[in-house]
């Protein structure tokens, strides 16, 4: 119980600053860069008409997931931003799904990785939105109904952000400090194999996969 | 043994994390089983559909447990920082 709320961290003194490196987050998360890498180069570097099993696993997501995005977005738009769909929907599968290997932590366990998520999910969208629309009809949504809404938007804009990476944060999070103080109090016996299925692989899942779709439709807002 | 500033401190954020997490789960168990029946309804008017209707269910949930979240983090905050 003692590791509970504990990070390792590295501190650099920089020009009077101190700059605050969390070492454990990103090695996570280069393994999980590294896993992802291996899993493409693997799945693309024996194509055939009769697939591999790898390639089959390949072929489902690309399949699934560019068919959502040109749902969202149409068909160019969603040729287009298909890919990082893809990548976000994979990278925060395996980064929520590789805490159940024992003394691994899952990247989105810090609030750093999906707050930086979600903060590209609003550039993008932002850009996207300006440079599909133009810069007048772009900030016409925002005095939408009459001109004193505009503040309100504004915060609407900036919550989206909040409530889309605190959600995915405080789902992990919890689930783990769950996960560590229920196994505790049974003394590790029984319970934390079902704990880690329903904490770890299906919220996992579930909140990589409404981080996705949340991310998608605000670009298909922006958008349209 | 004194009762100091820091003791009631500690004693107060406690207390706030767990009327944070108890009120807090309120509204999401009221929603996610509205949610749930619903799509018990739904899937008993159209049983071939209960896939879908499963995943959407799922998803709809998902998005509604996070203000209980927001308290647990808050309560989270409470309990580790304060």
């Amino acid at each position: 119980m003692e590791e509970l709320g504990r990070i390792h961290q590295l501190i650099i003194p920089f020009f009077g600053h101190d700059l605050t490196f969390n070492l454990e987050v990103i090695i996570m998360t280069w393994i999980v860069i590294s896993i992802l890498l291996l899993f493409g180069f693997l799945a693309s570097s024996k194509k055939g008409v009769i697939p591999g099993p790898l390639q089959v696993v390949g072929e489902l997501l690309v399949a699934q997931l560019f068919a959502l995005t040109e749902d969202a977005l149409g068909e160019e738009l969603g040729k287009k931003y298909a890919p990082l769909i893809c990548a976000l929907f994979m990278f925060l599968v395996l980064s929520n799904w590789i805490g159940i290997v024992p003394m691994m932590h899952e990247p989105t366990k810090d609030l750093n990785t999906p707050l930086s998520l979600g903060l590209l999910g609003f550039f993008i969208s932002h850009y996207l939105g300006i440079k599909t629309k133009g810069i007048k009809a772009y900030l016409k949504a925002y005095v939408d109904p009459f001109f004193f809404m505009m503040p309100l938007n504004v915060i609407g804009e900036v919550a989206k952000v909040v409530s889309i990476s605190f959600r995915l944060f405080g789902n992990i999070m919890g689930g783990s400090i769950i996960i560590l103080v229920i196994s505790y109090l049974v003394y590790n016996l029984i319970l934390p194999p079902f704990l880690n299925a329903f904490f770890g692989v299906f919220v996992g899942a579930i909140q990589a996969f409404v981080f996705t779709m949340l991310t998608l439709v605000y670009i298909a807002v922006q958008v349209k | 043994m004194d009762i100091m500033g820091a003791d009631l401190v500690k004693a107060f954020a406690c207390l706030g994390a767990g009327i944070s997490m108890g009120l807090g789960a309120i509204g999401p168990g009221v929603g996610e089983g509205f949610a749930a029946g619903k799509a018990c309804e739904a899937i008993g008017r159209n049983p071939q559909e209960a896939g879908l209707l499963t995943r959407t269910m799922l998803v709809g949930q998902a998005v509604s447990e996070s203000t209980g979240i927001y308290s647990l983090v808050i309560a989270l905050l409470l309990l580790f920082v304060v």
